[in-house]
């Protein structure tokens, strides 16, 4: 049966003297919810909140594909025929968006129960589709259904239309009240969304269906109006995926954005008509293709470089703390085995100078040198150990500090006397000086001090080989600053070098020529327990064969 | 549940044609009350027609799918039951009814 006043549609729904805006609500928003629909679902197809946004976009693009027919077909059986289904998906779209944001909400799937509620609710629309109840009749003069249409039909299954939203609303707004701040913004983008789609789809259709039954109006096109809510939905769906990575889907924001573009561009395709303008919008639609396409590339590769420092980082991390570790086991270590070489290095040291001293009887000349040599090495031995253990005891952060008041320049100078009588053994000439304008009164550890100011002396009498060395303490009242400046005229070293030499196991780099034996701790040492005492040991120099000067420097007592 | 609804509306609709179908039949306005249908708002050219339901097989079994020039689709055949021509009603339908008398004509 034809619909004999109406030409029959080109490519099966295509056809003169349609409202203008047909193609534009129908073709962009099935489009744009099958893209988003299958795009979830094949990310993720385990997951049911996103098979139902498939069922939904689904339904949506079916019931799209229906009004198109009706709009466009004249085979009146066929179009007969396929008027019930706008009741079955409209009320399938109702149903299943509750059933979606059930999901959304709660994480799981809906109860047995509830589901035969939902079937319960369908079951009058699936079972009097085919009856008169549905449609009893058609125009064919019309080529429409409006005339036949059962009032009590179609009175439920919009009813069902304003039931999801009520439903879906009390939902929303149950879970928006317990909700932490991030799931807040979900729940109110999918409210938003879901809510705006099914207000206008349902409404609008219902509307303009009505006014088209009544005669009001000659069409239904204001129901055209109505599927633009698919578009607010889609828009809002994409912004979760977005932001928030629901469906377990990651897309990036210019992804999303270019994807837009090109939908917006190529749904011109539905109104434009002369041939000039259907060769713009194809330009444009290259044009915008091809841009998104090298924004898209770049904005990935950027990504992908991020990651992988972001990667790097994490396993420097990793390093770092497992070489933390390591050094600190290696500290425990040497602090473990320094203890157990301390005590019978004692008893040899002890024993040596005993021999030397004779006290077991006077020695062959002989004898008393390699015993001196016995106690010059067991002395560098201790030496050494005593600098294993601070290092050790620094880095475990077990040293312990006493803090005292007391005067520097009188320590410096004891420590002074003390290492002259080794300087002149190798020719040096170790002078004390003072230019004080204060007492010199300091608050830190004695102990601490004077063996800062031995690892300094000793220092400064293994590297000097000829000349002096000047011990000078002077004072800055304005900066409330003690210092004792160790001046010798030694092997001095590169300006590069001044604070390497402070590391663990460093000496300078001209330090091996001299041969003279050391540890590289000593200044390590004096530096972290200047620090520990709020002073600061530093080191000068105008460069090789020049001379050094190191400073001990602490805050004064005023 | 929804391939039966799916099927049994396709049987109903394109198979067997059980429903109406109403169209705009042949209307005589000198001996009928008819509806009147104009293409502009002088009306020189008025087309005047009945409005009628039949069911769409027994439409079919005489016309086939295409009614334009097929008279028989104007007539109730006398075993139909769901056959009826309607008349434009003057009380119900003052504006959209004419007939005419033969002084018109002449």
């Amino acid at each position: 049966m034809i619909c004999y006043l109406y030409e029959a549609p080109t490519y099966f729904f295509f056809a003169p003297d349609l409202p203008e805006l047909l193609y534009y609500s129908h073709i962009p928003a099935s489009v744009l919810a099958l893209l988003i629909g299958f795009f979830v679902f094949l990310h993720a197809r385990d997951q049911l909140l996103n098979k139902l946004l498939l069922i939904i976009s689904v339904c949506f693009s079916l019931w799209t594909l229906t009004s198109l027919i009706a709009w466009t077909n004249v085979e009146a059986n066929f179009v007969a025929f396929v008027w019930p289904f706008f009741a079955l998906l409209s009320s399938f779209i109702a149903i299943f968006s509750i059933y979606f944001i059930h999901v959304f909400l709660t994480k799981e799937d809906v109860s047995f129960r509830l589901k035969l509620g939902f079937l319960a609710l369908l079951t009058p629309v699936l079972l009097l589709a085919h009856t008169n109840l549905s449609i009893s009749g058609f125009n064919i003069t019309n080529c429409d259904a409006f005339g036949f249409e059962g009032s009590l039909y179609k009175g439920y299954y919009t009813l069902l239309g304003y039931v999801a939203m009520i439903w879906i609303a009390t939902l929303l707004i149950k879970h928006y009240r317990k909700a932490t701040s991030e799931l807040r913004t979900q729940i109110l983008y999918m409210g938003i969304g879901i809510e705006s789609f099914l207000f206008l789809f349902t409404t609008l259709t219902f509307i303009g269906t009505y006014l088209a039954t009544t005669g009001v109006v000659d069409d239904s096109r204001i129901e055209l109006y109505g599927l633009f809510g698919m578009m607010i939905f889609m828009v809002f769906m994409a912004m979760l995926i977005v932001r928030f990575k629901t469906f377990n889907v990651t897309v990036l924001a210019p992804q999303a954005l270019v994807l837009a573009l090109l939908i917006l561009v190529a749904s011109q395709f539905t109104y434009v008509t002369t041939a000039t303008s259907i060769t713009l919008t194809s330009v444009t639609l290259v044009l915008t293709a091809l841009a998104g396409l090298v924004i898209i590339r770049n904005v990935k590769k950027e990504i992908k470089q991020r990651k992988e420092i972001e990667q790097l980082a994490q396993k420097l991390k990793k390093a770092n703390k497992r070489l933390k570790e390591l050094d600190q086991m290696k500290s425990e270590f040497v602090s473990i085995a320094s203890h157990q070489l301390r005590s019978p290095l004692t008893s040899i040291r002890g024993y040596a100078s005993m021999i030397l001293e004779g006290s077991y009887g006077k020695l062959p000349t002989k004898a008393e040198e390699v015993v001196g040599k016995i106690v010059e090495s067991s002395t560098f031995m201790a030496s050494s150990i005593e600098d294993y253990l601070n290092v050790s005891r620094i880095e475990a952060g077990n040293m312990k500090y006493e803090l005292a008041d007391f005067n520097l320049k009188d320590e410096a100078e004891h420590v002074a006397d003390d290492k002259r009588q080794e300087a002149m053994k190798k020719g040096l000439l170790l002078t004390f000086k003072s230019d004080l304008d204060r007492h010199g009164i300091v608050n830190a550890d004695i102990g601490k001090t004077r063996q800062i100011l031995h690892n300094l002396i000793n220092n400064a009498l293994k590297y000097t080989p000829r000349g002096t060395i000047v011990i000078f303490a002077h004072d800055d009242a304005k900066k409330k600053k003690m210092y004792i400046d160790i001046i010798d005229s030694g092997i001095g070293m590169r300006a590069d070098e001044v604070e390497d030499i402070f590391g663990k196991f460093e000496r300078a780099h001209n330090a091996n020529e001299t041969n003279v034996t050391g540890t590289g701790l000593g200044l390590f040492v004096a530096r972290k327990m200047a620090r520990h005492m709020n002073g600061e040991v530093t080191a000068m120099s105008d460069g090789p064969g020049h001379g050094s000067t190191f400073r001990l420097e602490m805050p004064l007592q005023m | 549940m929804l391939i039966l609804a799916v099927s049994a509306s396709y049987f109903r609709f394109m198979v067997s044609q059980d429903y109406l179908v109403t169209y705009e039949g042949f209307c005589d306005p000198y001996t009928e009350s008819c509806f009147i249908y104009c293409e502009d708002e002088t009306c020189t050219d008025p087309f005047y027609s009945t409005s009628i339901t039949r069911k769409a097989a027994a439409v079919f079994s005489v016309c086939g799918e295409d009614i334009t020039d097929c008279e028989a689709a104007d007539v109730c055949t006398d075993n139909e039951t769901e056959c009826s021509v309607l008349y434009c009603d003057p009380i119900l339908d003052i504006d959209a009814c004419e007939m005419l008398s033969l002084t018109d004509l002449e």
